[in-house]
This record gives C-alpha cells, sequence and structure tokens, in this order.
C-alpha cells in the first residue's frame, strides 16, 4: 500500500514536472498580472501558448531575469523587452532559423519561415521600411501562439481565411496597395470554400495553399497551372497536350484561370462549354469558327449522356421508392457516371475523338440500365395493379358475403 | 331460387379470386427473389485463389461497388471503390500497390489514404473474413 502511494506521487510529480518551470518564480508575470490592458494580456494568454507548453518563459524571448522580483533587477543587462513591430521576424527567427536548436523542441519543425519571409510580398515591404505588412505575430498572434494543428489557431484551416482576410479584406487598410480587396468575399463563393466550411474538409485549399504561407505571393501567370496541379494533376496534363496549351501561351493567359477564375472557382458544370453566354468558350472563339463549333458539339455530347444518365437513375430512385430491388443497375449506373466523370475530364485536352470514345465505353452499360430501370418501373406498376384488382376482389368477396347471409335468413 | 344460385354462383367466384389475389403474393414472397437485398453489410466477395498476389477484383456491395485486393505480400484488404472525390471507381494498380481513379488520377494507399490528386478524404475501408474458402468481406461497424 505504501508503494503504491508512493509510485503515484512520483507519477504525479514527474507529470507536473512541465508545468514547474511556469510555476517557479516569475517576477515578469507577477507585475504584468496586475497591470492592465496590453500590458496585462501576455500574462493572461501565455498559459495556453505552445512556448510555455515545451517550457519556454518569458525571458527566452524577451531576456532579463524573472528570478528578481525588483523591476530594476529583473530588467537587467540581457533583457531585451518588446521588438520594434518590424523587428519581429528576424527576433522570431533567432530561434525558429536555428535548426540544432528547434530540433530539441520538434525534428520536424521547418526552420526556413524566415528566409522564405524574406521573399514573399510581406517581407519586400517590410525591407523598404512599411512597417503596415503582415509579420509573424499578425497571423500567428502574440502571447497565446497555438499550432496551427489546433482548430482554434488562426492558422488553422478554417480560420486562414478570416486571418487573411483581416487585412485584405479591409478595403481602408490596403488602400495604399492599389489591389482589390473581394478575395474573401469570392474565395467564400467558391467550392473549394464550399468543402472546407460546409464538408469541413480539412484538405480544401485556403488562401496559403496557392500564394504560399511565410514565401506568400500572387502566383506569377505562367505559375498557376503548376499551383492547381498540386491537387488536379491529370487535368494539367490533358492541358498542355491540348492545342490551348500554345494558344494561352501565346496570348499570356494563365492556363486555369482564364475559364475558371482564381478566388471564386466554381463548381465546373458543362454550362462552361457550349456557345451561349455563360460559356466560356465564346471568351475567345467567335461564331462560325472551328472552335465555336467544337464547343457546341462538346456540350452536347456530355449534355446528352448526362441527360440520359439522370434520366435512368431518376427511373431507379423511384422504382426503388415503390419498393422494386434495382442494386443490380444502379450499380452499373455507377460505372457509367465514372464514363462520363472521365469524359468531362478530357475535355481539358479538348480531344474530341477521345472524348466520344469514352462516352461509347458507357453506351452498352447504359443500355442494359435503360432496360432494366424500365422492367423495374414496369413490375411497380404490375404490382399496383395486383394490388388494386386484389382489393377490387375482396371488396367483391365482402358483398357476396353480404348478400349471402342476407338470403340465408330469407324464408325459403 | 335463380337468384339464390346466381348469389352463390357469385359468392363462390369472388372467394376463388379473392383467395387467387392473396395467394399470388404470398407465392411471390415465399420464391426467392432475382437480387440479393440492397441493404447489405456483409457479401462473399470471392474464393480463395481467385485472386494472384498484387491483383485485385472489382465486386458488388449493395450497389455500389467495392474492391478487393490481394497485396504483393498476399494480405487480402477490401474498399469501397467509389472515389471520395467525384464518385468514379477506382482501380488497383499493380505497378505502385495503390487504389487508382481514372477520371483525374486520385490515388489512396492501403490504409484508405489519399496520396495525391484531388480526392478530399480517405477511402473506405472494409473488413475481410476468410472462412473456408469463401473470402467475405463487410462494413466496420
Amino acid at each position: 500500500m505504501t508503494k503504491k502511494i508512493f509510485s503515484i506521487a512520483v507519477f504525479s510529480a514527474l507529470s507536473l514536472l512541465p508545468l514547474a518551470a511556469f510555476a517557479q518564480k516569475n517576477s515578469c508575470l507577477d507585475c504584468h498580472s496586475g497591470l492592465e490592458a496590453e500590458l496585462k494580456a501576455p500574462a493572461m494568454s501565455f498559459a495556453q501558448d505552445i512556448h510555455q507548453q515545451f517550457g519556454l518563459t518569458c525571458k527566452d524571448c524577451h531576456g532579463g531575469n524573472p528570478a528578481q522580483a525588483s523591476e530594476d533587477k529583473a530588467k537587467d543587462k540581457t533583457f531585451k523587452g518588446a521588438p520594434k513591430r518590424t523587428q519581429i521576424p528576424e527576433f522570431c527567427a533567432s530561434c525558429h532559423s536555428d535548426a540544432a536548436y528547434m530540433r530539441t523542441f520538434n525534428p520536424r519543425l521547418r526552420v526556413d519561415q524566415f528566409s522564405q519571409y524574406e521573399t514573399s510580398k510581406h517581407g519586400q515591404l517590410l525591407k523598404k521600411g512599411d512597417a503596415k505588412v503582415a509579420v509573424c505575430t499578425d497571423c500567428h498572434g502574440v502571447h497565446g501562439i497555438q499550432t496551427a494543428k489546433f482548430p482554434k489557431s488562426a492558422t488553422f484551416p478554417w480560420n486562414i481565411p478570416q486571418t487573411c482576410g483581416r487585412c485584405h479584406a479591409d478595403a481602408d487598410y490596403m488602400k495604399p496597395y492599389g489591389i482589390s480587396t473581394d478575395q474573401l468575399t469570392k474565395y467564400k463563393d467558391s467550392v473549394h470554400a464550399h468543402a472546407l466550411f460546409e464538408k469541413k474538409d480539412m484538405s480544401a485549399p485556403t488562401c496559403n495553399s496557392c500564394h504560399g504561407n511565410h514565401g506568400a505571393f500572387p502566383p506569377e501567370v505562367k505559375s498557376i497551372g503548376s499551383v492547381c496541379r498540386q491537387c488536379h494533376p491529370s487535368t494539367g496534363e490533358l492541358f498542355a497536350k491540348s492545342p490551348h496549351k500554345k494558344a494561352f501561351d501565346d496570348m499570356g493567359q494563365s492556363e486555369c484561370e482564364a475559364c475558371h477564375g482564381n478566388h471564386k472557382i466554381e463548381r465546373p458544370t458543362t454550362a462552361m462549354l457550349g456557345t451561349t453566354d455563360k460559356a466560356v468558350c465564346v471568351q475567345c472563339h467567335d461564331k462560325g469558327s472551328k472552335g465555336y463549333q467544337a464547343a457546341g458539339e462538346l456540350k452536347t455530347l456530355l449534355d446528352g449522356f448526362d441527360a440520359r444518365i439522370q434520366k435512368e437513375g431518376a427511373t431507379l430512385v423511384l422504382a426503388e421508392k415503390k419498393g422494386v430491388e434495382v442494386s443490380e443497375p444502379a450499380y452499373r449506373l455507377q460505372e457509367v457516371n465514372t464514363v462520363l466523370v472521365s469524359a468531362k475530364n478530357l475535355v481539358h485536352g479538348l480531344a474530341l475523338d477521345e472524348i466520344r470514345k469514352k462516352l461509347a465505353e458507357g453506351e452498352q452499360t447504359l443500355a442494359d440500365v435503360g432496360k432494366a430501370s424500365a422492367a423495374a418501373l414496369d413490375e411497380a406498376k404490375f404490382r399496383r395493379k395486383g394490388l388494386i384488382i386484389a382489393t377490387f376482389f375482396l371488396a367483391l368477396f365482402g358483398l357476396a358475403l353480404f348478400l349471402k347471409i342476407r338470403s340465408m335468413r330469407k324464408p325459403a | 331460387m335463380e337468384r339464390r344460385r346466381f348469389i352463390n354462383f357469385f359468392f363462390g367466384g369472388s372467394f376463388l379470386a379473392t383467395l387467387a389475389a392473396f395467394l399470388y403474393p404470398v407465392i411471390r414472397y415465399v420464391l426467392p427473389p432475382k437480387q440479393a437485398e440492397a441493404v447489405q453489410k456483409k457479401v462473399a466477395a470471392a474464393k480463395m485463389g481467385d485472386l494472384a498476389p498484387n491483383t485485385a477484383k472489382i465486386f458488388k456491395f449493395g450497389s455500389v461497388p467495392a474492391i478487393l485486393v490481394n497485396t504483393q505480400e498476399g494480405q487480402l484488404l477490401a474498399f469501397s471503390a467509389v472515389c471520395t472525390h467525384l464518385t468514379c471507381t477506382v482501380n488497383y494498380e499493380a505497378a505502385t500497390g495503390t487504389l487508382f481513379c481514372p477520371c483525374h488520377n486520385g490515388r489512396f494507399d492501403m490504409a484508405g489514404n489519399v496520396i495525391s490528386g484531388p480526392p478530399p478524404r480517405p477511402i473506405e475501408t472494409y473488413i475481410v473474413e476468410v472462412v473456408g474458402e469463401d473470402i467475405f468481406v463487410s462494413k466496420k461497424a
């Protein structure tokens, strides 16, 4: 029993070791806790800070001697205080660029944030003396810094659009830079934001997926395709082989952005194809041209096939609702859907013959599904008719029974 | 008398018709249906020996495709064959030992995790159970 109590005591003491450093005499916290507003904030939020969790204290960033009770002695010759805004990146980099030091906390942590930052638009402007641009603390916070894996962190994927938008959606703040401030609004209407916010899909791209994080920079026209290919490789490969590649390069157009846009990338549909006003093809292809005709043909091909899939799918759903077993045709319709999605992707290669060939692969299966769905609906109709007939006979039988009983009561 | 005969005839006829109307669906119900139930939690996917190492077989699981993989090391693994991107049917790519979606080149590892391409989520993994010569695949609870 004594041994058990001793073991628990030792275990508890070991568990509390990381907190011990924080619990040591810290005159910084003692004083700042008694101050107000922004001078009190560091003392309040540091308990949640990732640095504190790794045993670092105020002096590791700000210097000084927190073991001393008096302010004069605590602020000794090692005291650095708070860095100026323009000094913050170098201030953080003094540890975060030190591979040997950072390895002691997390061997997988990158140490190139500062060198990347120097290449970013923010870093370039900061070097020119612009103190308004984002520095480390604008995205990561100051004394309540959290890892990007923590859902409440400003750098967690769900929060990144808002973090960037704090400056980039502020028209007054961005006025001196002469760039638009509608990126956040547009992004919120995009298929990527839909995936991120509504489907809670953590892999959906946010601002830093395309612009980079520490090295944030608007991608150049020629590199946009490479950015999109990080997630859409087959589309990029098809486009590179298409006649559009050279034409777009000659015009100085970006591969993907010209048709899909940038921040407000909507779910692509065949409405983008064809010759209507909504079609992107007509932006370049004039009426009567070869490209114009091909655009119309593409849309007709894909929409026609899609409409048949939708029709058969709806018939199967209807038959299933009526109680008919339709798992086999539904399973086969999945095969046809794969053909359609593949064919839609082939649009990026602009090879009409390839698209026709791909759609032809699904023709027989679609025809079989069509027969099966019609049969399923017939079966449902047959069952309904059977029910009506059975009900009719039942009613008839009831009437006959009634008449029989009445006739038996009458004297012969 | 004629009226009574008519009523008897009417009574007998309607009784027989009612009996037939009741018996027919009963017979249809008792006889096994042409196809299996739509909602399935477990299916016999293949027989032992059907799959050589580093090959796979796509099979019907309810109304959706699933894939049974016999890895190069001879391990049997099963997954939903529906890509989490745009629901295309994925295949097993023997050269890389991965699941590959032909629509947009999405790729999954043998734990179902996304390796590359646009799929947003891992692909669903199933439980494989070998009973005698039969390989059963079931959904996780």
